[in-house]
C-alpha cells in the first residue's frame, strides 16, 4: 500500500468555529494536539508537523470536522 | 403529506417490525435488518401516519452521521417518534441540537471526557470494579445487572459529576424508570416523585426526569455555594456566567450525563459479560493473552450496540444510496444494523474477541454527535476485563436475559449468571 509518501510531513491546523473537543487528535497525535482544558478547543502545538498517514486518519476520524491541512510542510 | 414511498423504494415492513418496541423483548431483529441491508437504495418505513427512511448500512450510517448541516438533529426529534414543538424545547439537550448550539454546549462538557482527562480516573475506575467483582464472587451467583453492571458505571459517572455515592440506588431507581419511559409499558404515575409538570414536556415523558432535574438543581445550589473540583461545580459555574448555559440547558445536560453515562456502559457490559459466558473459548483467548482486552471490548461494543437507533430529519431535497429524499423527512440510522454490516466485518454475526479491523458504530457513525462519553464507556469495559482477568473469573448464565422492549435502547433488565468454580 505504501506509495512513498509515508514519511511526507504535512502541517496541521483546527477551525476553532467548529471544534467540538471530541479529543480524538489529543488520542491520536498527542505532540501535534491538545484540548484546551479551560475552552474546551483543540489547537495545534507548534510546530503541527505530522506524518500524512496519521494525518489523513485523523481527518477522517475527528468528529466535527475541524481539522485540514494547513500547508505542506517545507 | 405525500412521502418518498411513491419514487420506488422498497417497502417495509415485512416481519418483524423493527419499530414495534414488543419485538425487541426478544432480541434485536437482526434478520430483518439483513434483509434491509441487502435492498439496493434505502428502504421506505411505514411510521404512524407517515414513515421514514430506514438507513441499515454501515457506510450510509457513516454518510448520515458526517453531514449534520443536511441531517439535522434539531427539527422534530432525534427518535423514531415527533416530539410537539413545546415538548421539544423544553427537553432539547446536546443530542437534539445543531451547530452552534451543539458546538456552545458540547465544548462545556468536552474537557472532562477527552482522553488525557480520562485517563485520570482509571484508578477510581479499578477500585470501584474490584469491591463489586468480589462482591459477585464472595456471593457466587446473582443478578449480572443489579450486582456489577448498573452499579459500576452509574457510580463512575457520579463520582465524575460529583454525586455523592449513597445517591447511587436513588439515581439507578430513576435511570430504570427512564428506560421504561422509552418503552410502551410505563409504570410510573403521573405525579410521581411530586410531578406537577406535563409528562409529554419531560424527557422519556417520564416523572422520573423531574425527580433528575430537581435532584440536578439541588445539586448545583450546593456546588454554587460550596465549589469543588467536579464537573456539576464546572456547569454551574458556566451556568452563572451569563450566555453560556441557560437554566433548562443546565438541568437537560445534567439529566443526559447521568443517563447516558450509566444506562449505555451497563448495557454494554451485560451484553459483553453474557457473550463471554456464553463463549468460554473466547474469554479463555483473552485469559490467555491480555493483549486482547482492547480488542475484546471493541468487539463488546460492537455486539453490544447499545443504543439501536438516532434519526435525522432532512433540511432540505437530497440523495443516499440513490435514493432522492425529501426535505423535512425522517432518516433513522440503525446502529445495530451498522454493526452487523457484511460489506465492512468479516463474519459479522460471529463474536470474535480478536477482530482486527472493527470500525463498529456503537458510539454513532462519527460526526458531532459522536457519543461524548466513548473513551469513559472504553476504560471502564476495559478495566473491567482486566479485573476479571486478574481474578481468572469464569461466569455461565443460570437463567434468561429480560431484556427491554425498547427500540431505541437495547437493554436488559436482568440475567443469571454464577460463577464457575
Amino acid at each position: 500500500m505504501s506509495d512513498g509518501a509515508a514519511d511526507e510531513q504535512v502541517v496541521m491546523a483546527v477551525d476553532d468555529t467548529r471544534c467540538i473537543g471530541g479529543g480524538q487528535c489529543e488520542l491520536l497525535a498527542p505532540d501535534v494536539f491538545e484540548v484546551d482544558d479551560d475552552t474546551g478547543i483543540a489547537a495545534v502545538t507548534a510546530p503541527g508537523l505530522l506524518d500524512r498517514v496519521t494525518a489523513l486518519e485523523l481527518l477522517d476520524r475527528c468528529p466535527s470536522g475541524a481539522i485540514s491541512f494547513a500547508q505542506p510542510a517545507p | 403529506m405525500s412521502t418518498g414511498a411513491g419514487n420506488g423504494a422498497a417497502l417495509a415492513p415485512r416481519s418483524p417490525d423493527v419499530t414495534s418496541s414488543s419485538v425487541y423483548a426478544d432480541g434485536v431483529p437482526y434478520d430483518r435488518f439483513a434483509e434491509m441491508r441487502a435492498t439496493p437504495g434505502l428502504v421506505w418505513h411505514p411510521y404512524g401516519e407517515d414513515g421514514f427512511w430506514a438507513v441499515t448500512r454501515h457506510e450510509e450510517i457513516r454518510l448520515v452521521s458526517r453531514q449534520p448541516e443536511i441531517y439535522s438533529s434539531a427539527v422534530g426529534h432525534t427518535n423514531l417518534w415527533d416530539l410537539e414543538a413545546d415538548a421539544l424545547e423544553a427537553r432539547r439537550s446536546l443530542i437534539d441540537t445543531d451547530a452552534p448550539d451543539h458546538t456552545r454546549l458540547r465544548r462545556l462538557v468536552a474537557r472532562a471526557f477527552t482522553p488525557k482527562n480520562i485517563r485520570r480516573w482509571e484508578h477510581t475506575v479499578r477500585s470501584i470494579t474490584g469491591q463489586l467483582l468480589d462482591e459477585f464472587i464472595d456471593a457466587g451467583e446473582g443478578d449480572w445487572v443489579e450486582s456489577v453492571a448498573a452499579p459500576l458505571p452509574i457510580r463512575v459517572i457520579l463520582t465524575l459529576l460529583g454525586v455523592p455515592v449513597e445517591d447511587s440506588a436513588y439515581l439507578v431507581e430513576l435511570s430504570n424508570h427512564l428506560v421504561e419511559g422509552t418503552t410502551d409499558r410505563p409504570t410510573l404515575a403521573a405525579d410521581a416523585y411530586g410531578n406537577t409538570t406535563d409528562p409529554r414536556l419531560l424527557p422519556f415523558n417520564s416523572p422520573a426526569s423531574h425527580a433528575l432535574f430537581t435532584y440536578g438543581e439541588q445539586l448545583g445550589d450546593q456546588r454554587r455555594a460550596e465549589p469543588q473540583d467536579d464537573l456539576v461545580t464546572m456547569l454551574v459555574q458556566a451556568a452563572d456566567d451569563g450566555d453560556r448555559l441557560r437554566p433548562e440547558e443546565y438541568r437537560n445536560l445534567f439529566h443526559i450525563l447521568v443517563f447516558a453515562g450509566n444506562e449505555t456502559t451497563r448495557t454494554a457490559i451485560t451484553h459483553g459479560v453474557m457473550a463471554l459466558a456464553d463463549h468460554p473459548e473466547q474469554w479463555q483467548r483473552v485469559l490467555d493473552d491480555r493483549s486482547l482486552v482492547e480488542p475484546a471490548v471493541e468487539e463488546i461494543l460492537r455486539w453490544s450496540t447499545p443504543v439501536l437507533h438516532m434519526r435525522r430529519t432532512t433540511t432540505g431535497p437530497t440523495e443516499l444510496a440513490g435514493t432522492a429524499i425529501e426535505g423535512g423527512q425522517k432518516v433513522v440510522m440503525w446502529y445495530a444494523s451498522g454493526n452487523r454490516d457484511e460489506a465492512v466485518f468479516d463474519d459479522p454475526t460471529a463474536f470474535d474477541v480478536g477482530r482486527v479491523d472493527n470500525p463498529h458504530q456503537a458510539f454513532g457513525g462519527g460526526g458531532p454527535h459522536l457519543c461524548l462519553g466513548a473513551f469513559l464507556a472504553r476504560l471502564e469495559l476495559i478495566v473491567l476485563l482486566q479485573e476479571m482477568a486478574d481474578r481468572g473469573l469464569r461466569l455461565r448464565r443460570t437463567g434468561d436475559a429480560v431484556r427491554v422492549p425498547s427500540n431505541f435502547v437495547n437493554g436488559v433488565l436482568s440475567v443469571p449468571m454464577a460463577v464457575v468454580a
